[in-house]
């Protein structure tokens, strides 16, 4: 479960500064798949980079037990001058995986992105396509509590989108989602609770129905 | 699921992790990147001290001039890249905080770490080349002089890191700060004793810790070498001490911004 207590969060802009969220208290129930929905800067993504901890709050706390992944397919903080097989050795070293372990995550994205010898070429001779599926490998290679998606879900060819909802079908047995997402259909399928980020504040919905119409009123 | 780490746990790996990506990144680039990466401030330290020891003449104070040289500019030029390595570090590792083990702060520790090692290699190699030919290269007090870098690196480590947020909140001012070594390179007496230098400047020439590190550096390596009135290790420290508390304290005050996407 999450529970916030009491977020501030602002951003100081050229302009002076925004608020984001002021005094948010929350608290999000455990086990449940969950849905962020809202308009275009309404907040989500600020949202969720603070339960991802990506994003510290100005003030207040985000309290949890469990492990939550940075956003699935994040290619940004890839090196581009390393290779695809140094970049994945870097993300295991941070997250702990070291000797076999650490082999294995190789051994599994390497399969899993299905780029072949690519993987040895430096990140910036890959093509978009290339550089996602090591992304999304990369995403998958660790089991986390939650896994957090924002707004991009499936990439490259359809051989590999349907490579990736199987592998993701298979992984929510046992993990749980925090999915942004302006896809109705989407939430409906993957979410079991909704949050609606309005005007700075945050609404629960148990029901996803009912905050899929408080959503679009 | 993953296994639970202390918080110590993850600071090691984390900066390991970015020691080995720092290293890749500054090796990568090139052909033979490792070697180059050695070869090139090899070939600067040795042109300059041959140099400046062809035209100023055999020795100065008694000591040769390519090994004057060669002792005072080594550690400058670690003390100076370092800092500015750290100045840009958050804007060339801005994407990595979106891992959220990665902080800042870590990305400074582990530039310094990899800085400092090169530099040590290449001042290494030097030495024994040097040595090789025929100059004494012996240091009087060794523990002293390896005190003395380590507190010349602490001090760098300091200013890097101030540097680093003035550049963060004010982008435009890198080109400035750059410049700014330019005159810190003649001005801390790094080519030439301190004793040369205008004597009516000296009061304030002796604010600089820069001319006081590599004053005290040489008299710990040259028997004979008296440094100017008024270089004091205290002076060092202290500055060091207060860099280090503005520079950690503004960093305290600034680190929601230095991760932040909306900004920088």
């Amino acid at each position: 479960m999450f529970e916030l207590r009491n977020i501030t969060k602002s951003y100081l802009t050229p302009k002076g500064r925004r608020h984001v969220f002021r005094d948010l208290s929350l608290k999000i129930p455990a086990g449940k798949n969950i849905g962020l929905i809202g308009r275009n800067g309404s907040g989500k993504s600020t949202l969720v980079r603070l339960l991802g901890g990506a994003d510290v709050p100005d003030s207040g706390t985000v309290a949890t037990d469990k492990s939550i992944s940075w956003p699935v397919g994040l290619s940004g903080g890839f090196q581009s001058t390393m290779t695809g097989r140094e970049n994945i050795k870097f993300v295991s070293r941070v997250y702990g995986a070291v000797g076999d372990a650490m082999r294995r995550k190789v051994a599994y994205v390497e399969d899993f992105a299905e780029i072949g010898s690519w993987i040895d070429e430096p990140v910036k001779t890959y093509s978009s396509g290339m550089r996602s599926r090591l992304a999304f490998g990369l995403s998958m290679a660790f089991d986390f509590d939650y896994y957090l998606i924002d707004e991009v879900m499936s990439v490259g060819d359809a051989h590999f989108k349907r490579k990736c909802a199987d592998v993701f079908e298979e992984r929510l047995q046992k993990s749980k989602v925090v999915l942004v997402s302006h896809n109705m259909s989407e939430i409906k399928k993957l979410c079991d609770v909704v949050l609606l980020v309005r005007d700075g504040g945050v609404q629960i919905y148990d029901d996803v129905d009912e905050g899929i119409k408080a959503y679009n009123t | 699921m993953l296994k639970p780490r202390s918080p110590l746990q993850i600071k090691k790996s984390v900066i390991f992790a970015l020691v080995l990506r720092e290293a890749r990144s500054r090796f990568g680039d090139r052909r033979m990147g490792a070697t180059w990466t050695l070869i090139e401030p090899i070939c600067h330290l040795l042109i300059l001290s041959v140099l400046f020891g062809l035209l100023r003449g055999r020795t100065v104070a008694g000591i040769d001039f390519p090994v004057f040289v060669l002792v005072g500019l080594a550690p400058f030029l670690l003390f100076r890249n370092t800092a500015l390595r750290l100045m840009n570090s958050p804007k060339e590792n801005r994407a990595l905080f979106s891992y959220k083990q990665i902080k800042p702060l870590d990305t400074y520790i582990a530039r310094v770490l990899v800085e400092f090692s090169i530099s040590a290699t290449v001042y290494a190699i030097l030495v024994f080349g040097f040595a090789w030919f025929g100059f004494d290269m012996a240091i009087k007090s060794p523990i002293e002089w390896m005190l003395t870098v380590l507190l010349g690196v602490i001090f760098s480590f300091g200013l890097g890191m101030l540097l680093s947020l003035i550049a963060h909140a004010m982008p435009s001012s890198t080109l400035f700060i750059r410049m700014m070594f330019f005159p810190l390179y003649f001005m801390s007496g790094v080519l030439i004793p301190a004793s040369y230098l205008p004597h009516a400047m000296l009061p304030l020439l002796l604010l600089n810790p820069f001319l006081h590190l590599m004053e005290l550096i040489r008299a710990e390596i040259f028997p004979h070498y008296v440094p100017v009135d008024g270089i004091s290790v205290i002076y060092v420290i202290a500055f060091t001490l207060v860099l280090l508390f503005v520079s950690l304290g503004t960093y305290r005050v600034r680190r929601l911004h230095l991760i932040s996407t909306k900004n920088g």
